[in-house]
């Protein structure tokens, strides 16, 4: 029964696709920014441009969709340049920006809570509405990320079944490498809900390399530093007759030119504005100050100074801000050290020396910057290379991919293989992670384990399915609770819950459980659930390195704690249930250590947990035997001595 | 096997003889046969490795994003078990002890969940390690943290280097030992692994402040 149990794995998406003879599939990079579409054509990915801008969300001749969209009074939406540049000013509130930095995120994250945000915020109703935001737009209407972002999907898939003549077959999205289980949901539901057939979630990174490598030629160990509008992503990657290997990747799902912008914009404010007078959280004022604050960051990637002159109420005269690049780049320098740590440990899992690379490919906006170009070189001790355009190279990667998935010219040649970039657990009992998936393992992958009852007469496991590096689940994110009940009572350990993990080529996790002495079973797709803040997630792999050793003592003391108090219950209740086969010696000695055990769980050495443990198991030993045996003879026929032994919690309580 | 797309025998290969659709996986299979290696330890890891990729490419999702729902599950199905393979046997402390599981060791403890296909039904004899090996490493720990304590940078890299001497000796014994197959040597070789494990530990602690940099 098995393998059909195990891989009972919900349906990748109805196809509606048919094999034809050309493949209306296209590449698209839903960017934080800005947005673009890409198409295979004569074997070449090429972006598409708005034809005319009649009807078209980008400017005439250009591929860039600004990922804005405003929503009128009357229902109407407006997406691209003209709600960037038009709208925004006059309608802050109705105006999403960057609407991908609040993808898969809920209410109390920190995107949702930071200063300078325009936006308002529709209370959620009920506890599950916690877990997404929900903008409050115009015409009383309250939306979520996902419906946002299925604007500009919408935009693109028209202009792209313009440029086609033709219905969309379906499309690659590409989503940052860094972005966790809930972010890749919510975007891939909003393909969905954009009418897009989704054939693939690819890593932004890995679209770039593909692009870049095929275009080239190249092979060789090439890193891709990719600093968008809001998000960061470093990926290692090998190439080597045409598999496109990803070594490592790492990042922060909330690190980007954005948060450029609003340092800049923070201290133009606290040194030029009489906040007296005027409310730094009034929309309008916000919106401004953010746009001039972007416009000056980009007039100083090319001069040395610029100035601009904001209004800052509609009254008033314009006030003027000059900016020196040095300034800047003091401002900035501390957000972007923000992406050191990534690098180095990318560097390190991937196991290789910097020198080793043979270039370092810039992706992204923010990387036009010399700020970044400079640290980038630093970073890997080599300069990047600069021949590729960093805004288009995502999507003909997504384009290049989507055509090999609609089954486009041949490319049986080409393999990517991708990385998943954060562990996946559950949680066990004493709130500890037990990662069933690590980091960077090579998707698809999967990975089972058998987890048992804590308690007699247990009739349901919770489980909690938890993303992220550190031991303790309270530190990670928290991607789904569900539950397996109606297994019969048993003896605690008896029980043998077998849990499995499969993420797919998306790298989105399905978890499918079942009880194998009963054969009952569960199966879930992961739906994210809530309890932490970005903030909370982005310190997380920071953290488990700054707290590793600490981790590994409280997590082995938990353990102990855990073991201690499951080998007390289980001699608790095995005492109560055949005290017939106890003799006086025995139930004293027993008594005895079980006072000592619980006497050293009180106390924070595990050590002498650990010896109170084995001295219960001592002084239970005979004790076990004899329960075991008629246990045996009971009805556990068939099985090993070892497990039933181990089942009963009796024999050996061996270190790990 | 009977193919579920044709309905006429597949054969034993990923691909159905008569009609070539992908045929799903055998959860049965280990790391090894997956891979279509000898199940030893000294393997030619170049050629594993282009064994690993040429099947990747034949049964990868990316293959079958149009095809069938059930071609789909059994791509999905294989490449996870692929991958799942191809991780246990490029790393030679997972490899080995994949093998000393396989050959009836038992070796508790982290790579359990790595285990893939059968074997339930194998004899096993339990390993644990000697008393006084773990006396030794216990108070070999307690040096450690007093150099880390001290910040005397100087002997724990000393420490850390004797463990990886340790370490990669006996490394070479279980290597010698796998391939070998005598009954008596595999129970040292397992005694071995459990000791890597130990030594792994005392080096990820000696490293986490040697390792300057990988730190946050």
């Amino acid at each position: 029964m098995a393998p059909d149990v195990l891989f009972q794995i919900a349906e990748p998406g109805e196809s509606r696709v048919k094999h034809a003879c050309r493949t209306n599939a296209v590449g698209i990079d839903l960017g934080t920014t800005n947005s673009l579409v890409a198409i295979v054509d004569a074997g070449k990915p090429i972006c598409l441009t708005a034809d005319d801008g009649a009807g078209d969300a980008g400017v005439a001749g250009d591929a860039i969709v600004p990922s804005v969209v405003h929503y009128a009074e009357g229902g109407d939406v407006v997406v691209g340049a003209d709600a960037r540049d038009r709208l925004a000013p006059d309608h802050p509130r109705d105006t999403i920006a960057s609407v991908k930095r609040f993808m898969g995120r809920g209410m109390r994250d920190a995107e949702a809570t930071r200063r300078l945000t325009p936006y308002r915020f529709a209370p959620a109703a009920t506890a599950a509405e916690e877990g997404v935001v929900r903008f409050a737009v115009a015409g009383g209407r309250a939306v979520t990320p996902m419906e946002v972002s299925a604007e500009i999907l919408k935009v693109l898939k028209r202009r792209a079944e313009e440029a086609l003549g033709g219905p969309l077959a379906g499309a690659v999205i590409t989503v940052p490498a860094y972005f966790d289980d809930g972010q890749r949901q919510a975007t891939r539901d909003a393909g969905r809900l954009a009418g897009i057939e989704v054939l693939r979630l690819l890593n932004e990174p890995t679209a770039a390399a593909l692009a870049y490598g095929l275009d080239k030629q190249a092979e060789g160990t090439f890193a891709v530093f990719d600093l968008g509008g809001g998000t960061f992503d470093i990926s290692i990657l090998k190439l080597e007759d045409g598999v496109f290997e990803v070594k490592a990747t790492g990042g922060d799902s909330a690190l980007g030119g954005d948060d450029f912008d609003r340092v800049i914009a923070e201290s133009m404010i606290d040194r030029h504005v009489d906040i007296g007078r005027t409310d730094d959280t009034e929309p309008h004022f916000v919106r401004r100050m953010l746009d001039a604050a972007r416009a000056l960051k980009e007039a100083l990637t090319a001069d040395a100074e610029a100035s601009i002159e904001v209004a800052l109420a509609d009254a008033e005269a314009p006030t003027r801000f000059a900016l020196t690049r040095a300034e800047m780049e003091a401002l900035v320098a501390p957000v972007l050290a923000r992406c050191a740590g990534p690098v180095r440990r990318a560097i390190a899992d991937a196991g290789i020396e910097p020198g080793a690379l043979s270039g370092v490919i810039l992706v992204g906006g923010a990387t036009r910057m010399p700020l970044v170009r400079r640290f980038v070189a630093e970073a890997f001790g080599r300069e990047p290379l600069a021949d590729i355009d960093p805004d288009q190279v995502v999507a003909m990667g997504a384009a290049v991919q989507a055509d090999m998935l609609a089954g486009g010219a041949s490319r049986d040649d080409v393999l990517l293989l991708d990385v998943v970039p954060l562990s996946l657990g559950l949680e066990t009992m004493g709130g500890v992670a037990e990662k069933l998936i690590y980091k960077n393992t090579t998707v698809p992958c999967g990975a089972r384990q058998t987890f048992t009852t804590f308690a007699d007469k247990q009739t349901g496991f919770d489980l909690h399915v938890v993303q992220g590096e550190r031991e303790l689940v309270a530190d990670c994110r928290s991607l789904a609770r569900f539950t397996l009940t109606g297994i019969p009572p048993m003896p605690a350990g008896m029980a043998r819950l077998e849990v499995e993990f499969t993420v797919d080529a998306d790298g989105i996790l399905r978890v499918s459980a079942h009880e194998q002495v009963t054969g009952r079973q569960t199966a879930i797709e992961v739906k994210p659930s809530y309890g932490l803040t970005d903030a909370e997630v982005e310190r997380m792999i920071l953290d488990s390195f700054a707290n590793a050793e600490q981790d590994v003592e409280t997590r082995l003391l938990v353990e102990q704690r855990v073991e201690a108090d499951s080998i007390v219950a289980a001699a608790r209740g095995a005492m109560s249930d055949a005290p017939e086969l106890l003799s006086d010696a025995d139930r004293d000695a027993i008594t005895r250590a079980m006072a000592d055990v619980e006497l050293a769980r009180g106390g924070g050495d595990r050590h002498a947990i650990r010896a109170a443990i084995e001295e219960l198991d001592h002084a239970s030993k005979e004790f076990a035997t004899r329960r075991m045996n008629r246990a045996l003879e009971q009805g556990f026929r068939g099985r090993s001595v070892d497990k039933v032994d181990a089942e009963l919690g009796a024999g050996k309580a061996g270190g790990r | 096997m009977i193919c579920w797309s044709c309905q006429r025998e597949a054969g034993s290969e990923a691909f159905c003889v008569a009609c070539g659709a992908l045929q799903p996986a055998n959860d049965a299979a280990d790391a090894f046969s997956v891979l279509g290696l000898p199940a030893r330890y000294g393997i030619d890891l170049a050629a594993a490795e282009a064994a690993y990729k040429e099947q990747s490419r034949q049964v990868h999702p990316d293959r079958f994003a149009t095809a069938d729902p059930r071609a789909r599950r059994a791509s999905l199905a294989r490449t996870v078990q692929l991958n799942q393979a191809w991780l246990t046997v490029k790393d030679p402390l997972r490899r080995a002890g994949y093998l000393l599981e396989r050959a009836g060791m038992f070796i508790g403890g982290d790579d359990k969940k790595s285990t893939v296909g059968g074997g339930d039904d194998k004899r096993t004899a339990e390993v644990s390690a000697p008393p006084a090996f773990l006396l030794e490493i216990i108070e070999l720990h307690e040096e450690l943290r007093a150099a880390r304590r001290a910040g005397d940078s100087v002997k724990v890299a000393f420490m850390a280097e004797e463990i990886r001497g340790r370490a990669a000796q006996s490394m070479v014994g279980i290597a010698e030992a796998l391939d070998s197959g005598e009954r008596a040597k595999l129970e040292k070789a397992a005694r071995s692994f459990m000791a890597m494990r130990y030594y792994q530990r005392f080096l990820d602690e000696a490293l986490a402040d040697a390792g300057g940099g990988h730190g946050a």
